[in-house]
């Protein structure tokens, strides 16, 4: 028999996962009902937060702008840029990813000499490019309809942001490792979603709420993530506790997905 | 060096026997058809040759390698899964393009779509695409890497009788480019018609490893002979008769597989039962019939089977172990 020699042993290189990343790029846009909740409901809020915070229907005719402005900064802006990271890490991605383990999607990849590990990393970078874009689209709309300047921060901004968005990935991550199905998947990271809105500011200001439920919320990651950005925009120095429980998250929710995640 | 070795594969699943203990070898440049009832194990069995389960006991070698430890199994055998989806909003050429950006060599896109019969599907997403269509999808991007042996499990389910005609071809070509091929499969004409050697697979073991003709000339049913009957038919009417091997009635179509004299010796008995036999056919046994009498009917439990049926099944496992 001729015994040719065996190939030497190759790991996919860049064309891979750029192709990779495209893919799911491409399921990301394609999936139009998976747009409206990351994109539409962060604008919604801030207009009609702006509506509401201006008491005017058009926003030059404020009573004291300069009031209003530090509201928006402070809180509703915080509060836009937070939804955007949380519905796209708690809601979206798991969504993808129970769906693709539900299917054998990964088992399939598992036989090529791609590792199925490569598209949650791929699914991870559309999240961040997703989340980018839902960031600007929310800043951008901020500026030109309600007059919010940049923030007072802006490299701590973006880093509370990127440190959010961890958090908020972990925690779809681990969404994904416990949902049986992509439907279970969305079902859970809605409820997770709303818990986490409900006590960290989406339906109102925190102090609002009842004084446990508000320090509940603000040690979650979403309180954390409005206050966090809050205090960037507005220039005021970070509170370690808000960095701490964003650093936490990623970390608990982080290793339990690790070990619950289940290839098939 | 055989393309893919299994020793001893033991595999259970919770208090489940998959499969019990399978060996077989598979050289190089054959296409070897892995035939058995469903649950007999033969999925099981060639997912743990892709290195998707880990054996419980028992040793998988794909060229030499294992294929759980060691990447370059992925490589060099192609894998086409029973119900394996792909990214669902992704077009046929997208996929197969992505499948194509995992291997440095390999197949041009176009072509392989093409080889499948997918091209004028080209742009038309995944979850569009009927059951066939996906099938041939995933046989494409088992393909696309240039692999050196490919595991094709359940090739035609779900084609229609062209399409299925297509990818027998498709695979035959296979096998004059030196693909080593392994085709688990149901269909017995395809097992007939493609493959170099087949394993009969029966409650997680071995039962048999020949070539068709072989497997058919071992089983001795060199004949069958099929009727009806206008009253529920007794099958103890044919205990006695020395040619008849086995009988099966299904929905009062009889059939009784033997040797010699066979038909003959059934119309004779019928007679003398003053049994009216209605629609007689007769015809040499293929490779199914030896696979009911091997393995029994998967479809009808109440079948009447002579004892020698089932000694039979025992005496040709034996000579198995003795004789390889």
């Amino acid at each position: 028999m001729t015994d040719t020699a065996l190939p030497p042993a190759r790991r996919p290189g860049p064309r891979a996962w750029a192709a990779l990343v495209a893919a799911e790029g491409q399921m990301v846009v394609r999936d139009t009902a998976g747009l409206v909740i990351p994109l539409g409901l962060p604008l919604l809020t801030l207009v009609m937060h702006g509506l509401g915070t201006t008491g005017a229907s058009e926003p030059g005719d404020a009573p004291d702008p300069a009031q209003a402005a530090a509201i928006f900064e402070r809180y509703v802006v915080p509060l836009v840029l937070t939804l955007v990271i949380a519905t796209i890490g708690v809601v979206n991605m798991p969504s993808f990813l129970a769906y693709y383990r539900r299917t054998h999607v990964l088992r399939r990849l598992a036989v090529t000499p791609a590792n199925p590990g490569m598209i949650l990393a791929a699914q991870v970078v559309v999240s961040v490019l997703q989340s980018a874009v839902g960031i600007a689209l929310g800043v951008a709309a901020a500026t030109a309809w309600f007059g919010v300047g940049a923030p007072a921060r802006p490299g701590a901004a973006l880093a509370v942001l990127g440190l959010a968005a961890a958090a908020m990935y972990a925690l779809g991550m681990l969404v994904a490792a416990v949902a049986p199905s992509g439907n279970a998947a969305v079902a859970i990271g809605l409820t997770v979603f709303f818990a986490l809105g409900a006590t960290g500011g989406m339906f109102g200001p925190v102090s609002n709420l009842p004084r446990p439920v508000a320090a509940v919320g603000e040690a979650l990651p979403f309180g954390a993530a409005v206050d966090a950005v809050g205090r960037a925009w507005a220039g005021l120095p970070q509170d370690p506790a808000n960095l701490l429980a964003l650093a936490a998250a990623v970390l608990v929710c982080g290793a339990v997905a690790v070990k619950a995640f289940r290839w098939n | 060096m055989p393309a893919i070795e299994v020793r001893g594969l033991h595999k259970r699943y919770k208090d489940t026997v998959a499969v019990e203990d399978v060996s077989l070898t598979v050289e190089e440049g054959e296409i070897y058809g892995i035939l058995g009832r469903n649950g007999a194990g033969k999925t099981t069995t060639v997912e743990a040759v892709a290195g998707l389960r880990r054996p419980d006991r028992g040793e998988v070698r794909v060229f030499g390698l294992d294929p759980r430890r060691d990447r370059r199994v992925r490589q060099l055998l192609g894998v086409q899964l029973q119900e394996a989806a792909l990214h669902s909003s992704l077009t046929v050429r997208e996929l197969v393009r992505l499948h194509r950006s995992f291997h440095r060599d390999g197949a041009d896109p176009d072509e392989l779509i093409e080889l499948v019969g997918l091209a004028d599907r080209r742009r038309t997403r995944f979850e569009k695409l009927s059951g066939g269509q996906q099938q041939r999808l995933n046989i494409a991007l088992a393909l696309v890497g240039r692999p050196r042996a490919v595991i094709l499990d359940e090739l035609t389910t779900g084609l229609d009788p062209a399409a299925r005609r297509h990818m027998w071809e498709a695979v035959a070509g296979l096998r004059d480019r030196g693909v080593t091929v392994v085709l688990v499969s149901h269909h017995m004409e395809e097992v007939e018609r493609l493959c170099d050697r087949l394993a009969l697979i029966e409650r997680g073991r071995v039962a048999a490893v020949d070539t068709p003709d072989g497997l058919v000339a071992r089983a001795g049913l060199d004949q069958v002979v099929r009727f009806r009957t206008r009253d529920p038919f007794d099958p103890a009417l044919l205990d006695g008769v020395a040619e008849v091997r086995a009988v099966r009635t299904e929905d009062g179509l009889v059939t009784a597989t033997g040797t010699g004299e066979l038909l003959h010796a059934v119309s004779t008995a019928l007679v003398t039962a003053g049994v009216a036999a209605l629609d007689t056919t007769y015809r040499r046994a293929g490779l199914e019939d030896a696979f009911l009498a091997l393995t029994g009917s998967p479809f009808d439990p109440a079948s009447s089977y002579p004892a020698s049926a089932s000694s039979y099944l025992a005496d040709d496992a034996n000579r198995e172990g003795t004789e390889r």
